[in-house]
């Protein structure tokens, strides 16, 4: 195996990357392998998606699997080797109609159809033995000798953001909201990734489309979640345990989330939301569930304790899953393209399972002392008050705003990010989105010009939600979003905060600092064309950083 | 007072301090931390794991737990073991298996008593609710459970042969042993409704879900219990990987589960099964000998090299190990019974 797609990849002195028998996050080689020839066929998949849309002819159903297929193989995803060979079979017959789709458009069209290699012409073996054998074709770095890492690195970026603009777009479409122009840019990307590019100049470019892609993937998610369950709004959420019969349920999809509202409703069992989907409290249609009781525990790293604590069934419905201990493996359920082998999977949506074990099992014994946070500051409740902002920013009331977001994970460093939350001077207001939040949202911050000073603003594709409040207040103040009194401060874990990291380039947000390291994939190269285009800087000490982003607003 | 490090299959590093006066088992379970085991008594293996560093006296033991070969290997029972110095162990199960709570104990009723072939027994137990524990039947297949029937002191361990399940169920087969204490209950004494008291789930023979390879399971008599257990789960689970049973008595009107074996045949996409009797009738049809016997053939005949699971008596493990290692199989997880 080698794989370096998140933060926490094997890092020494000889270079980074996990390469052994098994990686940082516990995907074994077998899975890596296999992920790594999945991904390879989708290649081929889109480059013939891409070249028959040229000749008017689209397979929807091709482009979801695409959607599907690339979620799993985002970190803490799916870690199920023998899911990833029925997937490689099905990615193969596939890639052979998405073939026949392009052929027959384009003599239709009276054009003989290109005769494509590489991985559209990929065959994969029948078995698991046959494909590991093969996987060295598919590799990531199979070409960096003759290469570099530079280009290498350039091909990982644009994949591994490819599988944050696919993961969001999948969310979006369970929720019925599909954009046609989502699909032709994954193609695209697709397409150009299987022909094996040699320049620098194509990657970025395509690393920049993506950017626009996934802001399309956000906006048709945001539209999904708003459409389907209202209009965010400020709430109080309990964050300790009630007593009674449970069921927590992390991950994002707030699909899942809602069916096992529907499957639990007036069963006598609570249900509590786990790291990603403390948001869902915020959205009118979840929380008019009475039963939705709280939210439990804090980012997905801590979950092996917390999920052993938890006295219910746990629903785990996107990432981040870890590895599952003895203590909660039995009540453990996976659902979407979540999996681990020996842990029950939902496939169908029918959450019956979860609910009989619910019953089953012996849930909170008493009610924990209550403890509230407040969350749910959309776009349309900042918007809401929008005046009162830029009042408070005129009369210097409000110095300067944070965005403090992205993901959490386990490395000591990430105590930048509640050092920088709690450092932030009194006059300045700190907006979050993402995991990172649960280092410091239990803590009081006061407030400033009568608003709250923390703004929780949801998930980690509610950065379009930040995005929309930017550009808006930049329309107000008259200007640019970079001249605005905002210091983007993004803590990145896996392939979704890689996606938003190309948004915000291209979109051509500066003043975003990154941590709590750079992504192994980006070379030193390439970390000086990302500084030299678009600003970007890594995060140093807490203080420093915001004396830094403060003088430049004075 | 000595330092213990532990280190797992999969990696982990457990520590724990051990007095010279009581046992590396207990040691272990003082500081909370629930090490694979059994017997407690030296006489099952289950506790076995290898020292690397220091020096460790052993209380007695039964040769069939831990063979002069294996001791001078640097084998010991952590039930027998006492430290005389900081020791450094290797544990031949990942951390998973580790408990890091105290076994649960629970009461369990007889809900059904049934013969299963001509020498073993068919048992269901249903869990009473419990307030801290729940109903659920929650256990990783292939683990057991130790049994006390009313009022005894005595406790024997049985395999769970179904699965995890939300009703609290828990199926178990039992060979009938000649005067054995667990065996004269249930035929002299036991009774639909009889309250046990179940210590468990223990144990770590259990499936390997990080190898990808094909799975070949090898089950003498009631050692076939922890083996249905593993193949109703992988049918439960939709697992496509190809796994091949050899399931072997001394006398064909010995067998049973015959109807689960067909439930497993119509559920697993590759799945087969080889019926092995060791002193056959004259008109028996199938395969003739021992299931250890049954896998040296089965592996003769193609390339792949599966993981192979094997549970019945020491000599059936014996003999499987034997086989594995002749054919090159790398992979071998045991799990072995004695008659009590």
């Amino acid at each position: 195996m080698f794989c370096y797609q998140c933060e926490q990849t094997y890092r020494s002195e000889a270079g980074a990357g996990c390469a052994s028998t098994k990686g940082m996050c516990g995907k074994d080689a077998a899975t890596a392998d296999l992920q790594d020839v999945l991904l390879h066929l989708c290649e081929g998949i889109g480059q013939y998606l891409h070249h028959a849309r040229g000749f008017g002819a689209t397979d929807a159903e091709a482009d979801r699997f695409i959607l599907f297929a690339f979620f799993t193989t985002l970190t803490n995803v799916n870690f199920n080797a023998m899911k990833f060979v029925e997937m490689i079979q099905a990615a193969a017959q596939i890639r052979d109609r998405a073939k026949a789709l392009y052929e027959t458009a384009a003599r239709a069209a009276g054009a003989e159809p290109r005769k494509f290699a590489g991985a559209a012409a990929f065959v994969p073996a029948p078995d698991m033995r046959g494909l590991l054998a093969q996987a060295g074709e598919a590799a990531i770095k199979k070409d960096v000798e003759t290469l570099g890492e530079d280009l290498v690195g350039l091909r990982a970026l644009v994949l591994y953001g490819l599988k944050g603009v696919c993961a969001y777009a999948h969310h979006a479409r369970v929720l019925g909201q599909e954009r046609d122009a989502i699909y032709a840019a994954v193609e695209h990307a697709l397409d150009l990734l299987a022909s094996e590019p040699k320049e620098l100049g194509p990657l970025l470019d395509e690393a920049l489309a993506l950017g626009r892609a996934n802001f399309l993937a956000m906006e048709a998610l945001d539209a999904a979640n708003t459409g389907t369950f209202g209009t965010p709004a400020p709430t109080q959420v309990r964050v300790t345990p009630v007593k009674g019969k449970a069921i927590l349920v992390s991950g994002h999809d707030m699909k899942d989330l809602h069916a096992i509202l529907e499957a639990t409703k007036d069963k006598g069992i609570n249900v509590y939301t786990h790291g990603e989907l403390l948001p869902a409290h915020s959205y009118p249609k979840l929380k008019a569930f009475s039963h939705l009781v709280g939210n439990y525990g804090g980012a997905w790293q801590d979950q092996q304790k917390e999920f052993a604590e938890f006295p219910g069934p746990i629903v785990m419905t996107s990432n981040c899953l870890i590895e599952p201990q003895a203590r909660y493996r039995g009540r453990l359920f996976t659902a979407g393209p979540v999996g681990w082998a020996g842990i029950r999977h939902i496939g169908d949506e029918n959450f019956a399972q979860v609910v009989q074990a619910a019953l089953a099992l012996p849930g909170f014994a008493e009610d924990a002392p209550q403890q509230t946070i407040t969350i749910g500051f959309g776009r349309d409740t900042v918007l809401g008050v929008a005046d009162k902002v830029i009042d408070a920013v005129k009369t210097g009331a409000i110095r300067h705003f944070f965005l403090v977001g992205g993901c959490d994970g386990a490395a000591p460093g990430r105590n930048y990010y509640s050092d920088f939350a709690h450092e932030a001077p009194q006059d300045t207001v700190i907006l979050t989105i993402g995991c990172g939040k649960y280092r410091f949202n239990k803590q009081e911050f006061g407030t400033v010009a009568g608003l709250p000073r923390l703004l929780d603003m949801g998930q980690c594709n509610d950065a379009y939600s930040a995005l929309v409040v930017a550009t808006k207040l930049a329309e107000a103040f008259n200007v640019g979003v970079n001249d605005l009194p905002l210091s983007l401060i993004v803590s990145w874990f896996e392939q979704k905060a890689a996606a938003v990291l190309l948004t915000l380039l291209a979109l051509g947000v500066r003043n975003v600092r990154l941590g709590p390291t750079l992504p192994a994939f980006l070379t030193p190269a390439l970390v000086d064309v990302l500084v030299e285009k678009f600003g970007i800087q890594p995060i140093t000490e807490a203080k420093a950083d915001i004396a830094a982003a403060l003088s430049r607003a004075a | 007072m000595f330092k213990v490090a532990l280190l797992t299959r999969d990696g982990a590093a457990i520590a724990f301090d051990a007095e010279p006066s009581e046992t590396l088992l207990d040691a272990a379970e003082r500081a909370h931390v629930y090490l694979p085991s059994s017997c407690r008594e030296g006489g099952c293996g289950a506790c076995r794991t290898t020292r690397k560093s220091g020096d460790v006296t052993l209380d007695s033991y039964s040769s069939a737990a831990l063979s002069d070969a294996e001791r001078d290997a640097g084998d010991l029972l952590l039930c027998r073991a006492h430290a005389r110095s900081d020791v450094e162990l290797a544990a031949p199960y990942d951390m998973a298996a580790i408990g890091f709570a105290p076994i649960p104990e629970r009461r369990a009723r007889l809900v059904e008593i049934a013969p299963a072939g001509s020498s073993a027994l068919r048992l269901v137990l249903q869990y009473e609710d419990d307030p801290e524990q729940g109903r659920a039947a929650q256990f990783i297949p292939g683990q057991f459970m130790e049994l006390s029937p009313p009022g005894a002191e005595f406790k024997r361990s049985y395999s769970l042969a179904n699965t995890p399940n939300w009703d609290g169920r828990l199926e178990f087969l039992v060979r009938l042993q000649p005067n054995g204490a667990f065996s004269t209950y249930l035929k002299e004494k036991a009774q639909p409704g009889d309250a046990l008291l179940l210590r468990g789930p223990q144990g770590q023979f259990t499936l390997d879900e990080a190898s990808p390879a094909p799975r070949w399971f090898v089950a003498g008599g009631t050692g076939l219990a922890p083996v249905l257990s593993m193949l109703r789960q992988m049918a439960e689970f939709g697992d496509m990987r190809p796994c091949r049973l050899f399931f072997g008595v001394n006398r064909a009107e010995e067998f049973f589960a015959q109807d689960s074996l067909e439930e497993l045949h119509a559920s697993l996409p590759d799945f087969s099964g080889t019926l092995c009797v060791w002193k056959p009738e004259a008109a028996w049809p199938g395969f003739t000998g021992t299931p250890a016997e049954a896998l040296a053939r089965a592996l003769e005949e193609t390339q792949e090299r599966p993981d192979v699971y094997v549970c019945g008596p020491p000599a059936l493990i014996a003999a499987t190990e034997h086989v594995c290692q002749t054919a090159g199989v790398a992979r071998v997880y045991s799990e072995r019974f004695t008659p009590a």
